[in-house]
């Protein structure tokens, strides 16, 4: 994804990096007389780099308190729990929740307007058709990440990676991986059909006979599978472990693997596949949203802070001119080859109450199988 | 017992604490690991994980922060479970068994639900997330352990003991402190032990009902998403060391107590 | 305990001889223990209170949320009650599998490690000195201050295919290939009983410490070989023991969650992986996950009641 994003302003920046870079720029040059208060954020690990942290309160008298979140669907929970009087100001969203925060009033519409770094966000996820709902936008993408069949590179070649198909073959049987839900969605694509089944949104028995043909396959499949997992740790322990040679997993878990030197390498297959975002939003009657649009903006000024969010993360970050912050591996870590982008599309949820109706009971009878 | 089956059980002990500790050993052996993954082969070693976890305030905060819930939490446990088992305990009356199921419920409830069943209820009565609404929800949770081992340790409490301390004088009050209290005291410490495991492990009801400061797995769990690293081995392994230590003291001292009231 | 402590104010006038000495304290027990009856309301009035509030709260909340059409609560759509949550439960097969599989398996569970956690309690309780126990004791509980998360990884790096164990049977040139020992029904088993053997030792040692030896001595002395005394003294006298430590581990099993997912292969899912799904990976159907959970609940207080009950029989006998 480097390519994407390549662009065609630049700014001036220091070449030092990580954290002591990040102390450099003044984030609000015309919001030093804040009225204080505060922002209450709720965010992954190392989402928001402590000296970024540290600045920013200095500079606007603003405290930010930061609750550590580890699941999607916990945080969604604990959101809904919350309602009408949610305590939290911002929180990230992953792309395939992004609908279901929206559609169940978790979140505000974002006004762009005020925020003035919001340029410095590739457009390919700023200004892309998913991120648009009910003519608003809703969040501020920060990282992206992609479903990739990742490999042992001294089992499986690069070539035989290059197809979902290696994954069932038998030559790796019992040395593969992946999460079913997701899964399902890619094989779909490589079958042909429309992962997200937008098309089949007015034909529910032709959405419903694609459902049943990708369970029947991933049944039969089932003796040759290791594991079907659900986290990022997992995937990663899997392969230190050597359980598996080959699986199906997010390119973040495995970017960190490459980083830390494991043989282990990722491709977009020939088939294609899907990506997501995770964006930055503002909740819906958040306490502090004054002070969120703030922090969003500062958060968006620095290319340097986008790059640290991609190394802890190991997703590809969203903002421009990444790049020359980050070294040759964790470029390295979070790129692929052109043309095996251009297999890639973005996750699109609006027929997502169909989809999961149809795949929840799936992905249970492959379970039981 | 013939020599031949204490021998056997002497060895099903001694594998069994292998079994216990073997993978502890590895757990403090990653800690070493100069790589951000756990497991084979270790090229190179390092002593900053295990450093960097003194630096690190938030691991430190967060350590110390799950220990007072653990303390408190079980000190409320302990009082209510205690009280409870007394008074389910050697009657029968109506409405006996509706209560024990009750009691019992909180621990059959699966996490996420309790959990957002608490996170509701505290805000119906007004209760803000944070340390306090963590140690409500840990002592309520922890109250049936307590009660079922109370409970197996009282039904055996012979009848003789009470009635001797009643014809000499004694109210119920000080028939409990003088009599039961001690009786109870291997189960409860017991019981103890088991609510400050549980709490101190509890990751669900910890999320939910805390507020901004994490809690130690709340923290490990945040920091488990970007891989189980040697980082989070050194962390358990110091709260081990810690632990095993407190628990060597604490032995040594209820063994010099023994000793005093012995010689008394 | 000897009867020698049993508190006698007229020859000991320590704290409790001054306390009950004391006038408004006096007055106080006399009029809280004036009758048994009196006295057993004043035990009871707490325990009642605490459990009616804090305990049924949340169950009528889980209650209520699984009879409703939509929760969390959304502005389109205003929810009214329904029992077709329950019913998805009985009509739509899927879900009866990993229901049953979990009662199983809990089951199964439970008396496994009633084996193997007995011989333990037994050597502990009987065979180490007194003084020692304590420390004995402790070296089985130590490991359960790490959570369990970082346990089940630890395993992990023992069990796989490039884990300790593999690599020592390698070593030993027992094993030409590593042997797959992850995800499979052993790992499984073997990350559970870690869980587990806490919650059946404590309650094991604590009966079988307190059954006097001249019992068994004095059996011995009347001839009885030991298979009949361990069935006609000991495991009679530890079936308290048993029965909660049984209890324990069965209630603890049927919730699991982390374990069973982390270590188990691809056809091992239990019913608490199909409730989490309801909230987890499903967020907006927490009525069908409250409606299933209120199904487990009521199945697992039963067999668990059904349990005592028959243990309290057996018990009943044995007095006699």
């Amino acid at each position: 994804m480097t390519k994407l994003l390549m662009n065609r302003r630049r700014f001036l920046h220091g070449t030092a990096l990580g954290a002591a870079a990040l102390a450099s720029p003044a984030y609000l040059r015309h919001g030093m007389a804040q009225t204080g208060g505060e922002v209450n954020i709720w965010t992954y690990n190392n989402f928001v780099p402590d000296a970024f942290k540290t600045q920013f309160e200095s500079e606007t008298g603003i405290k930010v308190n930061i609750r550590l979140v580890d699941d999607q669907g916990k945080q969604f929970n604990l959101l809904a729990a919350e309602q009408p009087n949610p305590t939290v100001d911002i929180l990230t969203v992953a792309g395939h929740r992004y609908l279901q925060f929206i559609d169940s009033d978790l979140l505000a519409p974002m006004d762009t307007g005020r925020l003035s770094n919001w340029g410095n966000i590739n457009p390919v996820f700023s200004e892309s058709d998913w991120g648009t709902i009910k003519d608003q936008k809703w969040g501020a993408p920060i990282l992206s990440g992609a479903e990739v069949l990742a490999y042992n590179t001294e089992v499986v070649s690069e070539e035989e990676a290059l197809s979902w198909d290696t994954l069932f073959a038998d030559k790796y049987s019992q040395q593969t991986a992946y999460i079913l839900q997701d899964m399902m969605s890619v094989l779909m694509l490589a079958r042909g059909y429309d992962g997200n089944m937008i098309e089949y949104m007015n034909d529910e028995a032709e959405a419903a006979r694609i459902m049943t043909e990708m369970r029947d396959y991933l049944i039969a499949q089932k003796p040759k599978v290791r594991k079907y997992y659900d986290g990022g740790a997992e995937v990663q322990q899997m392969f230190v472990n050597q359980d598996i040679v080959l699986a199906h997993a997010w390119n973040g878990p495995i970017a960190t693997l490459i980083t830390d030197g494991f043989p282990v390498a990722m491709t977009i297959p020939k088939e294609g596949s899907y990506g997501f975002v995770y964006t930055m939003n503002i909740a819906k009657g958040a306490p502090n949203a004054d002070n969120a649009y703030l922090f969003l903006n500062a958060l968006l000024s620095s290319p340097e802070i986008g790059a640290n969010l991609s190394r802890s993360s190991g997703f590809i970050s969203t903002f421009k001119d990444v790049d020359q912050h980050l070294t040759e591996i964790e470029r390295k870590a979070t790129s692929f080859p052109e043309e095996q982008l251009a297999g890639l599309q973005f996750f699109r949820a609006e027929a997502n109450e169909m989809k999961y109706r149809l795949m929840d009971p799936a992905v249970e009878q492959i379970k039981a199988a | 017992m013939t020599r031949n089956t204490r021998i056997l059980m002497q060895c099903i002990y001694w594998a069994f604490v292998l079994y216990l500790l073997v993978p502890l050993f590895l757990m403090m052996l990653m800690g070493f690991k100069d790589s951000k993954f756990i497991g084979f082969p270790i090229r190179s070693w390092t002593l900053d994980w295990y450093l960097g976890v003194f630096n690190d305030t938030a691991v430190v905060q967060a350590l110390g922060y799950s220990a007072v819930i653990a303390v408190v939490s079980t000190a409320i446990a302990l009082f209510m479970g205690t009280w409870i088992a007394v008074a389910l305990t050697g009657r029968s009356f109506w409405g006996r068994a509706i209560i024990l199921g009750l009691t019992l419920l909180p621990a059959v409830i699966p996490g996420v639900i309790s959990a957002i069943a608490f996170r509701i209820a505290a805000r119906v009565v007004g209760m803000e997330p944070g340390m306090w609404a963590i140690i409500w929800s840990h002592a309520i949770h922890n109250v049936p352990f307590v009660v079922l081992v109370v409970m197996a340790r009282l039904s055996t409490l012979p009848k003789s003991y009470g009635e001797a301390a009643r014809d000499l004088g004694a109210d119920p009050i000080i028939t409990f402190f003088r009599v039961t209290l001690p009786y109870l005291t291997p189960a409860m410490i017991g019981g103890g032990v088991f609510c400050m495991l549980l709490s101190f492990d509890d990751f669900v009801r910890s999320f939910f009902l805390g507020g901004y400061e994490p809690t130690l797995p709340v923290l490990i769990f945040a920091k488990l998403r970007s891989g189980m690293s040697p980082e989070i081995n050194a962390i358990s392994t110091i709260v081990l060391v810690l632990t095993a230590l407190l628990g060597l003291w604490a032995e040594r001292s209820m063994r010099g107590m023994s000793k005093r009231a012995a010689n008394d | 305990m000897t009867l020698s402590n049993a508190p006698g104010k007229a020859d000991r006038p320590g704290f409790w001889g001054r306390l009950s000495g004391f006038g408004p304290y006096a007055a106080l027990t006399e009029v809280l223990f004036a009758s048994p009856r009196r006295q057993f309301l004043v035990l009871l009035t707490i325990p009642v209170i605490w459990v009616f509030v804090t305990h049924l709260g949340p169950i009528l909340q889980m209650l209520n949320v699984s009879l409703l059409t939509n929760y969390p609560p959304s502005p389109n759509k205003v929810p009214s009650y329904t029992l077709e949550h329950y019913g998805k439960f009985f009509t739509e097969g899927i879900f009866i599998t990993p229901f049953i599989r979990t009662m199983v398996f809990s089951t199964v569970l439970t008396l496994t490690t009633l084996i193997i956690m007995y011989p333990v309690a037994y050597f502990l309780a009987r065979h180490v000195p007194r003084n020692r126990q304590m420390l004995f004791l402790m070296l089985l509980l130590i490991p359960f201050w790490v959570g369990e998360v970082v346990r089940i990884f630890a395993m992990m790096i023992l069990l796989g295919n490039n884990g300790a164990l593999n690599l020592v049977l390698q070593f030993l040139g027992l094993t030409e290939r590593p042997i797959p020992f992850m995800y499979t029904g052993f790992s499984l088993s073997a990350g559970i009983i870690y869980l587990t053997a806490l919650y059946m030792l404590m309650p094991l040692y604590s009966a079988l410490e307190k059954i006097p030896a001249n019992y068994s001595e004095a059996a011995a002395d009347l001839g009885a070989g030991p298979w009949t005394r361990f069935r006609r003294i000991t495991l009679p006298l530890s079936l308290e023991g048993i029965a909660s430590g049984c209890t324990l581990v069965f209630l603890i099993s049927t919730g699991m969650y982390a374990t069973p997912v982390l270590l188990g292969g691809p056809s091992t899912t239990l019913f608490s992986e199909v409730i989490a799904g309801f909230f987890h990976v499903a967020g907006d159907q927490w009525p069908v996950g409250a409606a299933f959970s209120c199904i487990m609940l009521l199945t697992a207080l039963a067999v668990s009641g059904g349990f005592n009950k028959i243990m309290g029989h057996l018990a009943g006998r044995v007095k006699k």
